[in-house]
């Protein structure tokens, strides 16, 4: 089964924060819950680099605030969601 | 083989302490990243070399550490590799001429902590990121500080005010990397025998050596030794430390 990028890039927040499901990473921001705190951060930073097998810049990861703000930033790296 | 099945980036490889380091890890079975300013058939040759001589592998990374774009390039290409990363070790550096506080410019100031500080710490940005990333046991990054960071001198304040700034990040990253199994620490060598001190005012560089129990220069492989023993597990309980490795001052 071939799995898209918005699936893909869904997977690594619940993998990241063990959300219960996919659409629950649809409306978060950066600390709105607990598991979303700077080591998480980093965690979700991790996974979406091994997953879309790409190294983000450092501004980049200060500046992906969002589940909708990281999918503007992944487009740079050509991930199209 | 204190490094066996470790792979290392080492900076500024071509000469002095890190060409000293890039032997003492290939001898230690360590595969290496050796970093230099410039790809030049020179250097290609020399670490050619030092692979066969160990039989370990040492890929040339070639950049000038005060070009991010490059860096950020370079270390795409390394996390690209898939190969994990054990070791950082931060030893380029750079002085500037002799001049007194007075006489010295903001402006010179910053380029020294350009590659002396903030280079490192783009740099080490990048690899801690790798190194969270493999998951592995015993991570280490070493940066080669100086005795003159905690001393003040004998060198001017830029560098000596530089490599007081790396101490400081080298505690403060061993908090927040523990988590990550990186340890990080410093060496602080005192005048070791390389192309930095050969334009030392010989009075200067006779007083320094004076106030040494051993009254000497170091060698480099003095400086690489103690590098290589934080970089290995020898070191395993130490993390947030600064070793002097200066003759006894
Ligand atoms: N020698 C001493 O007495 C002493 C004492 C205490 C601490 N240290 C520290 O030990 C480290 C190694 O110094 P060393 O004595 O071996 O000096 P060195 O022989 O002058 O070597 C310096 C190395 O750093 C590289 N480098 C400098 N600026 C760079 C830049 N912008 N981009 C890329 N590479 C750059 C140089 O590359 P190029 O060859 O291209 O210039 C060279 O490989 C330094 O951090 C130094 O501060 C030295």
């Amino acid at each position: 089964m071939v799995i898209s990028n918005l699936e893909k890039y869904k997977n690594c927040f619940v993998e990241a924060f063990a959300l219960a499901d996919g659409a629950q990473a649809e409306s978060l921001k950066y600390q709105s819950i607990q598991e979303w705190d700077s080591v998480g951060h980093m965690a979700l930073m991790a996974l979406l680099e091994d997953n879309f097998g790409i190294l983000l810049d450092t501004d980049d990861i200060i500046d992906f605030a969002s589940y909708e703000a990281g999918k503007e930033i992944l487009r740079k790296y050509d991930v199209a969601m | 083989m204190l490094l066996h099945e470790k792979t290392a980036i080492i900076t500024g490889t071509n000469r002095g302490i890190g060409l000293a380091t890039l032997e003492a890890f290939a001898a230690n079975g360590a595969k290496v990243y050796a970093h230099a300013r410039r790809e030049t058939p020179d250097f290609l040759a020399l670490i050619n070399d030092i692979s066969r001589m160990y039989g370990i592998e040492i890929w040339p990374v070639c950049f000038d550490l005060t070009d991010y774009d490059a860096m950020k390039q370079k270390m795409k290409e390394i996390a690209a590799s898939k190969r994990s990363i054990d070791i950082l070790v931060n030893n380029a550096g750079a002085v500037a001429d002799s001049s007194s506080f007075l006489m010295t410019s903001v402006e010179k100031m910053k380029a020294v902590f350009e590659v002396n500080f903030f280079a490192q710490m783009a740099l080490s940005q990048y690899v801690a990121r790798m190194m969270m990333r493999n998951k592995r046991a015993g991570m280490s990054i070493v940066n080669v500080a100086s005795a003159a960071g905690i001393d003040g001198d004998p060198a001017q304040v830029e560098y000596s005010a530089s490599k007081a700034a790396l101490i400081g990040a080298t505690k403060k990253l061993a908090i927040e990397l523990n988590g990550y199994n990186i340890r990080v620490n410093a060496v602080a060598p005192g005048v070791t025998d390389t192309d930095m001190v050969s334009a030392m005012d010989e009075g200067l560089m006779r007083r320094t050596l004076e106030k040494t129990v051993m009254n000497r220069k170091a060698q480099t492989g003095e400086i690489a030794g103690a590098i290589l023993f934080l970089a290995s597990g020898l070191s395993s309980f130490m993390t947030g430390q600064v070793l002097r490795v200066d003759g006894g001052m």
